[in-house]
């Protein structure tokens, strides 16, 4: 053993970080892809997709990597886009925030020229600094106020924030259907806080006050003392703030220790994991406030959930139908564009007035691009329009 | 008083499937001297094999949970097969060992049922019994029983069965049990097999009260493992005590500090173990590296 053979290898170290750091670079420059970026302009096109593919929050981020791959794969058909196909790379962020923000970086050195996903509020919060600064697009399927709040130019949603849900549905419970006493249940994860912020704000604005206010966890499984709390105040509304499966086994305690409110929410209560974890009977009758009532509700709700029948076996839903209208969008921007990114690509997509399944789409400066939700019940374990009066 | 006792009753319904993971810890501890940070995992597939087969494969629920606990015992004697040339070697090296089969078992759960995971229907169809306005779940008296039930059979093998006897021989002292003829191998591979089938008892339970997923296993195995501890690790009444303190304490620490109760439960749990390191009825007997 030489004493100098461990300095070589520190000079073989160096040299291939500075390797790297080089090739880093070089794809960062020609990321944006005005014009001279060689590689950018021939081959396929590259486009991320991040959602969790495994943890608890996986079945969200299956449902919407099935709406975006949908997509992608009837432009590929129908030739790609000035002959080039789309190259759809799938990234697992497990939900988690510090994962999605390595993959940020991956995305950003590795040549892609947008971002699909997530459906996680709180990864795409943590993303969207390092996409920023290296001009990429990113549509997600997030809905937290605060990714409005952040005004990224390169930041859009492909479905209403909180605020929208929950003021339908506050409009709904109060001036339609005259609730007053409304309790209120909600996990502090960014879904969840987004969620009880928004609802909270807007029955203020009809001077309804909460009868209760009660915060969990996102992990929590025991919610006896809360409900209890809950149920001694009576009310006849309660509204939950959490994702599917917390929400399906908040009611399901809920309805076990006698309490008999109409149950409120946002999209989570639409689902079917919501309906199968709270049992179709406590979740009957469940009011949900969602921009994707079902697949009958138009002829392009129809088509969709037919293809999406045919590739997958299984009922399309609201999250795969975002997820849809997030790609669509930016196929049609790529299109005008010619498959160039960065900057133009994030103007292309403001300007993209889709009329998609969620509705009509119309891109303000904070990126939200759908500024209407329907109220659906839950009757018989499915998802139902209620008939407007 | 109606929320405190409500919340008392929804503790201890939750406690009682801790102390059954608590338990599976202590077994495997008490008689090795290892913690088998495997375990949480072994609840995960216990509660998907349970379901598995009451579900798709229309098993009557008790019978599932049988099969289940055949099933992970048989996981539980490959683990401790693999990590037998290790025994009284490289004691570290087995603590990574059982760390790299939860991964493993983890990564297989996804390859057999998916990532996204199941809701599982309640096997015990009857309505809340109602005491004084204080609502009981049916289904968590059963869990109840089920676990005291299995909590007697366990102390019952241990101290009145030949077997059992020789299992603590061989935990308090390794080489005098060899020499008198236990074969200690063997011992720790019966350890391993109650602990994986208490974990599969523990998830094929627990299955209907949430919902079944290949991460489930993490915050059960992470709060089975400190009841484990707060009872006393290695000691069988401990851990049943240490599974309804937990639980406990968790149920009130939701109704009092609301989105603070994660904390505040781990707070007391890291101040109880400074005041008392070797919990509640602590005798660490076993200490072998």
């Amino acid at each position: 053993m030489s004493p100098h053979k461990p300095h070589r290898r520190s000079h073989r170290v160096w040299a291939a970080t500075a390797a790297c750091l080089a090739l880093g670079v070089l794809a960062a420059c020609s990321a944006p892809g005005d014009t001279g970026g060689g590689a950018s302009d021939t081959g396929p096109i590259k486009i991320a997709n991040v959602n969790a593919q495994s943890g608890q929050l996986s079945s969200l981020g299956q449902w919407e990597t099935k709406g975006v791959k949908l997509a992608i794969e009837e432009v590929n058909k129908a030739g790609g886009i000035n002959g080039r196909t789309i190259q759809l790379d799938v990234l697992d962020d497990q939900g988690d925030p510090t994962v999605g923000t390595n993959l940020a970086r991956k995305i950003a050195s590795e040549g892609y020229v947008a971002m699909l996903g997530t459906a996680e509020s709180a990864v795409t919060l943590a993303m969207a600094p390092i996409l920023k600064d290296a001009k990429i697009p990113n549509i997600t399927s997030g809905q937290s106020p605060k990714l409005a709040a952040l005004k990224s130019p390169f930041l859009f949603l492909n479905a209403p924030t909180s605020v929208t849900y929950d003021e339908t549905l506050a409009k709904y419970l109060v001036d339609t259907k005259g609730y007053k006493k409304i309790a209120m249940i909600s996990n502090n994860g960014t879904y969840g806080t987004g969620e009880h912020d928004a609802f909270k704000a807007s029955l203020q604005t009809r001077n309804v006050t909460p009868l209760a206010d009660e915060v969990v966890t996102p992990d929590q499984k025991d919610f006896s003392a809360n409900l209890t709390a809950i149920r001694q105040q009576d009310p006849e509304v309660l509204f939950i703030g959490a994702e599917e499966v917390e929400s399906g086994l908040i009611v399901k305690q809920a309805r076990e220790l006698g309490v008999k409110a109409v149950i409120a929410g946002g999209a989570p209560l639409g689902t079917p994991v919501y309906v199968t974890t709270a049992g179709a009977d406590n979740a009957e009758g469940s009011v949900v406030s969602s921009p994707y009532l079902g697949n009958d509700v138009n002829d392009a709700t129809k088509a969709f959930a037919a293809a999406y029948k045919a590739a997958y076996n299984e009922e399309a839903e609201l999250h795969g139908a975002k997820a849809y209208d997030g790609a669509k969008i930016l196929l049609e921007a790529l299109k005008k564009t010619g498959g160039a990114g960065g900057q133009a690509l994030a103007d292309a997509i403001r300007g993209v007035g889709r009329n998609g399944l969620l509705g009509q789409f119309a891109y303000d400066d904070s990126g939200v691009g759908v500024h209407a939700t329907q109220i659906g019940l839950i009757k018989a374990g499915g998802l139902v329009a209620e008939p407007t009066s | 008083m109606q929320v405190f006792l409500q919340t008392l009753v929804g503790g201890i319904g939750f406690g009682a499937v801790y102390a059954l993971v608590a338990m599976g810890f202590s077994i495997v501890y008490r008689t090795m001297g290892l913690v088998n940070f495997a375990h949480g995992s072994v609840v995960m597939i216990g509660a998907y094999t349970a379901s598995t087969f009451s579900m798709a494969g229309r098993l009557p629920f008790p019978l599932a949970i049988a099969v289940a606990i055949v099933v992970t015992g048989l996981v539980g004697l490959i683990i401790e097969r693999v990590l037998r040339p290790l025994e009284g070697r490289d004691f570290d090296l087995m603590l990574i060992g059982t760390i790299g089969f939860g991964t493993v078992l983890e990564a297989l759960a996804i390859l057999i049922w998916g990532a996204t995971g199941h809701a599982v229907p309640s096997p015990v169809a009857a309505a809340p019994v109602d005491i004084l306005g204080i609502r009981i779940r049916t289904y968590s008296l059963v869990v109840i029983v089920v676990a005291a039930a299995a909590t007697v059979l366990l102390a019952l093998f241990l101290q009145r069965t030949k077997r059992g006897v020789a299992m603590q021989a061989a935990a308090m002292d390794p080489q005098a049990a060899t020499a008198v003829g236990i074969h200690v191998g063997r011992s720790n591979a019966i350890a391993f097999a109650i602990g994986a089938g208490l974990a599969a008892l523990a998830g094929g339970l627990i299955g209907p009260m949430l919902y079944v997923s290949p991460t489930m296993g993490g915050s059960l195995g992470i709060k089975g493992f400190a009841a484990a501890i707060i009872g006393g690790f290695g000691n069988i009444p401990g851990a049943i005590l240490g599974g309804l303190a937990f639980g406990i304490l968790d149920s009130f620490a939701a109704g009092t500090f609301q989105g603070y109760s994660e904390l505040v439960v781990f707070v007391v749990f890291a101040v109880a173990i400074m005041i008392r390191p070797t919990g509640i009825f602590g005798e660490r007997t076993v200490n072998r590296a």
